[in-house]
């Protein structure tokens, strides 16, 4: 008998319940059985790998822009090849790196901070891995075969339109994103259900932990935000293949509506990208300051805020594009606003820090990188919501500055953090503290000195995307700066990916606790089984784990000769009634090919569409058909 | 040391058809994210209508209004369909739930139909110009979602015939009528713009 839990109770046929659990959530053999796979984790780490991936592969385009942007008049990248960079850039940064990293890390952690089995729909969450990765082929595809996207990452109308690029670039781009929603209102729909329905007894709605807090928020936002992508999406790629008028203004359509559809997405996805992170932060803050995180009603008040707000900014992407004045005045107002609901969570952190006893980990300079750098980057925020600044310095470096200040600091440092937090967890060792903090000056030395010029560029007036420039501007020093700064980053990442493979394989053993944390994804073990947990740990209070281990309950009566699971009341968490999960299929696997069938073909001919939706339909049949196998059967005098 | 308590769930039902199940909030949010779709389109909508001096364009004729409202008695019962089976699926009424999704169906073929009739009198095509493209938008989305939720209507009463309904399909007969209902309620507003819309926004 294996036991991963580190405090089991005192059952009857508990070695039988095990083998059994270790039977039923086995992964089938082979590349089918790889195909196949439902569980979590394991999806959850595919997610992360191909973000991480697709970080490296955009951080490397990053590298070509700094190096062409090193010198006046250089030649290094000719002006089509950087458009094309600078876009994928933007794109992969965007929809293949941000968002499904912080799903991948959402899939993997939230079923275990909420002491299930697995999220609620693991057949759906599998599909919307595969739908990510055809996403991330189909543009890469487009990359090397010459079709790269280059009308900037938000492709405005008129340029992306048939008219001014003709082609399939802008069709990569349009149906790349169709994908990546996809997969993210997969992952969102499962992520609330998870979180509504299936948390373990006792975890009431005012104990669950602020990391999953922050999911369900970005969940929902997911929910709300991603159809507007869709749209817009689908408007510029109809205009270009079927001749619709969406969007062109020759026939009464209109391109600015575009800007409003896609920013009402994209301003809310920058909210996606990084209230996530700032439930990394809680959970780092919490477990190195060994106590509580300080106004746990106030941080999740204020994230909820955040979540609603950031849906009433959109327009401050548009000031320059003449909008009325008193719409400026609001969206002005708005964007100032999110500056107080982002303050209070700052300062329940230091709060936090001030009050515990931090323990220097890591992750903890991770945080105080991103406190530091997150609140510059929200300086220059509240900055440019004021209209008459932001006309100054719109479409230039001062803006490409604020955005990485507030995207890397906001979420990418967290995400660092996390990563060096939950390695442990994930593979059962713990990543090398002293290489770490290396890693995380010199990430933080680079990433100022890459950035900070940026703002001075901006007010020397500095256009984005521009491929070259003349000498006589004088820009020549500051971003040679910028781009040493950019090879310094690079150093970091290799630094980072050094200690990961060497602490893989030697890294001292973490055990279940290393850092003696509060929330329940530590009460299995490193790394944690396919099945989480042997019985389900019950949340006593708000920090389990720091419950003395005689006071602990468990959870017993799941079946564990199928994938049985625990559904829990909304509010109270009260149990419920037991709910059977689906086993490994690889049928999802054949829906997402019938529909990247449909997505890709759709772009050459519309009648893809049809004929993808036929084959889709036989791919659903497949996956919804009841095996008897699998049926549920009523087990004596218990009738629903 | 005292032992860990347990709490023994062993009594709890294996199954559960109803608003606790995790598959009806899934339908519940498919719905959201559907909803939030169509809410896009049709600010879109009004967005293009309110920078426009004439509407519908030059050339473009109103819709006619007589078969899309005939089309609403059908579309609005056959949810009583939709409930009956969705009632039955909790109770393991295998005649109820058939005779319900028989109901829900015929009546659904039949908007269809009428649908289909109706969209043979519209005298503008997507490609004309914007008020075309947002016009047969609305229309095209609403029957692609409407095509797919027939369809699978169809398999959940062929599986309830062949007698495969286990908690699992049941389950998907109750929360079929989630999504059922509001492929329904969303034709209204859409029902609205698309037939009326033109006459209430008119300028002229």
């Amino acid at each position: 008998m294996i036991q991963t839990q580190d405090v089991l109770p005192n059952v009857p046929n508990q070695e039988e319940d095990i083998s059994n659990l270790e039977r039923v959530w086995r992964r089938g053999r082979g590349l089918f059985g790889w195909l196949s796979v439902t569980t979590h984790q394991a999806i959850g780490m595919r997610y992360i790998v191909t973000a991480f991936v697709m970080l490296l592969v955009g951080g490397i385009e990053a590298l070509l822009m700094r190096i062409q942007l090193a010198k006046p008049n250089n030649t290094f990248l000719n002006p089509d090849l950087y458009n094309q960079i600078f876009t994928t850039h933007g794109t992969t940064m965007m929809f293949l790196f941000a968002v499904p990293m912080m799903e991948g890390m959402a899939i993997y952690l939230v079923p275990l901070m909420c002491g299930t089995r697995n999220v609620a729909f693991p057949r759906l969450n599998a599909f919307g891995y595969w739908m990510f990765l055809g996403g991330v082929l189909f543009l890469y595809w487009g990359v090397f075969t010459g079709a790269a996207p280059d009308m900037g990452w938000f492709a405005y109308p008129p340029l992306s339109g048939p008219q001014f690029t003709p082609g399939k670039r802008t069709d990569v781009w349009a149906q790349m994103i169709t994908f990546t929603e996809f997969s993210a209102l997969c992952v969102a729909t499962e992520i609330v259900v998870t979180i509504l329905k299936m948390r373990t007894p006792g975890m009431t709605l005012n104990r669950i932990p602020l990391y999953v807090w922050s999911l369900l928020i970005q969940s929902f936002m997911v929910i709300f935000a991603m159809p507007a992508i869709v749209v817009a999406s689908s408007y510029l790629l109809s205009d270009r293949t079927i001749g619709t008028h969406f969007v062109n203004p020759a026939e009464g359509g209109d391109p600015l509506l575009y800007q409003h559809i896609f920013w009402f997405f994209g301003h809310p996805e920058v909210y996606i990208i990084f209230i996530p992170a700032l439930g990394f932060v809680s959970a780092i803050v919490s477990a190195n300051a060994r106590r509580e995180v300080f106004g746990y009603p106030a941080m999740v008040l204020s994230q909820i805020a955040n979540g609603f707000i950031a849906f009433g900014l959109w327009v401050h992407h548009m000031f320059a594009t003449g909008l009325p004045q008193i719409g400026e005045a609001f969206f002005t107002a708005s964007s100032m606003m999110i500056a107080i609901t982002s303050g209070v969570q700052i300062f329940c952190w230091i709060a936090t820090l001030w009050t515990g006893r931090p323990r220097m980990t890591t992750s903890l300079y991770f945080v105080y990188g991103f406190i530091a750098i997150f609140v510059l980057g929200g300086m220059t925020g509240v900055m440019l919501a004021s209209v008459p600044l932001d006309l100054q310095v719109h479409d230039t470096y001062f803006v490409i500055a604020h955005f990485h200040y507030v995207l890397i600091g906001g979420a990418v440092f967290p995400l660092f953090g996390a990563f060096y937090h939950w390695f442990p967890k994930m593979t059962g060792r713990l990543m090398s503290e002293r290489l770490g903090r290396w890693n995380f000056w010199v990430l933080f030395i680079g990433f100022n000195l890459t950035f900070f010029p940026m703002h001075i560029l901006g007010l020397k007036g500095m256009p984005r995307r521009v491929y070259t420039y003349p000498p006589e501007v004088g820009w020549g020093s500051i971003s040679q700066l910028a781009t040493l700064g950019a090879f310094i980053i690079a150093i970091g990442g290799i630094m980072f990916l050094a200690n990961v493979f060497m602490s893989r394989k030697t890294g001292s053993v973490a055990g279940n606790n290393p850092w003696e944390a509060d929330s329940l994804e530590w009460a299995a073990s490193s790394p944690p089984a396919p099945y989480n947990f042997e019985y389900l740990p019950v949340a006593t209070t708000r920090t389990p784990m720091w419950v003395p281990r005689e006071e602990r309950a468990f959870v017993t009566g799941l079946r564990t000769d199928r994938r049985e699971v625990l559904v829990t009341t909304l509010m109270d968490a009260e149990p419920h009634h037991r709910y059977v999960l689906p086993g490994s299929s690889i049928w999802p696997f054949i829906t997402a090919i019938t529909v990247t069938i449909g997505f890709i073909g759709s772009v050459f001919n519309p009648w893809y569409i049809i004929s993808g939706s036929i084959l889709t339909f036989f791919g659903l049949l497949g996956w919804f058909w009841p095996r008897r196998s699998t049926e549920i059967r009523d087990e004596a005098g218990v009738r629903a | 040391m005292t032992e860990p308590k347990t709490i023994d769930v062993s009594h709890l039902p294996p199954y559960d058809i109803s608003s606790q199940a995790p598959l009806w909030w899934g339908q519940l949010l498919l719905a959201g994210i559907e909803g939030m779709m169509f809410c896009i389109l049709m600010a879109a909508y009004f967005y293009v209508r309110l920078r426009m001096d004439v509407w519908p364009p030059p050339g473009d004729q109103y819709p006619h209004k007589l078969l899309a409202t005939i089309g609403l008695v059908p579309l609005l019962l056959s949810c009583v369909g939709s409930y009956w089976a969705g009632e039955a699926a909790k109770k393991d009424d295998r005649g109820g739930m058939i005779k319900g999704l028989l109901l829900n169906l015929v009546l659904a073929l039949t908007f269809f139909v009428i649908r289909v009739l109706d969209w043979y009198s519209l005298n503008f095509s997507y490609k004309a110009d914007a008020f075309g493209t947002y016009m047969w938008t609305f229309l095209a989305v609403h029957a692609y979602d409407y095509t797919a939720d027939v369809i699978f209507t169809l398999v959940l009463l062929f599986l309830v015939l062949i007698g495969r309904h286990g908690p699992r399909v049941r389950l998907g007969v109750h929360v079929d009528s989630v999504v059922w209902y509001f492929l329904v309620l969303i034709w209204i507003p859409l029902y609205v713009i698309v037939y009326w819309g033109p006459n209430i926004l008119e300028t002229q």
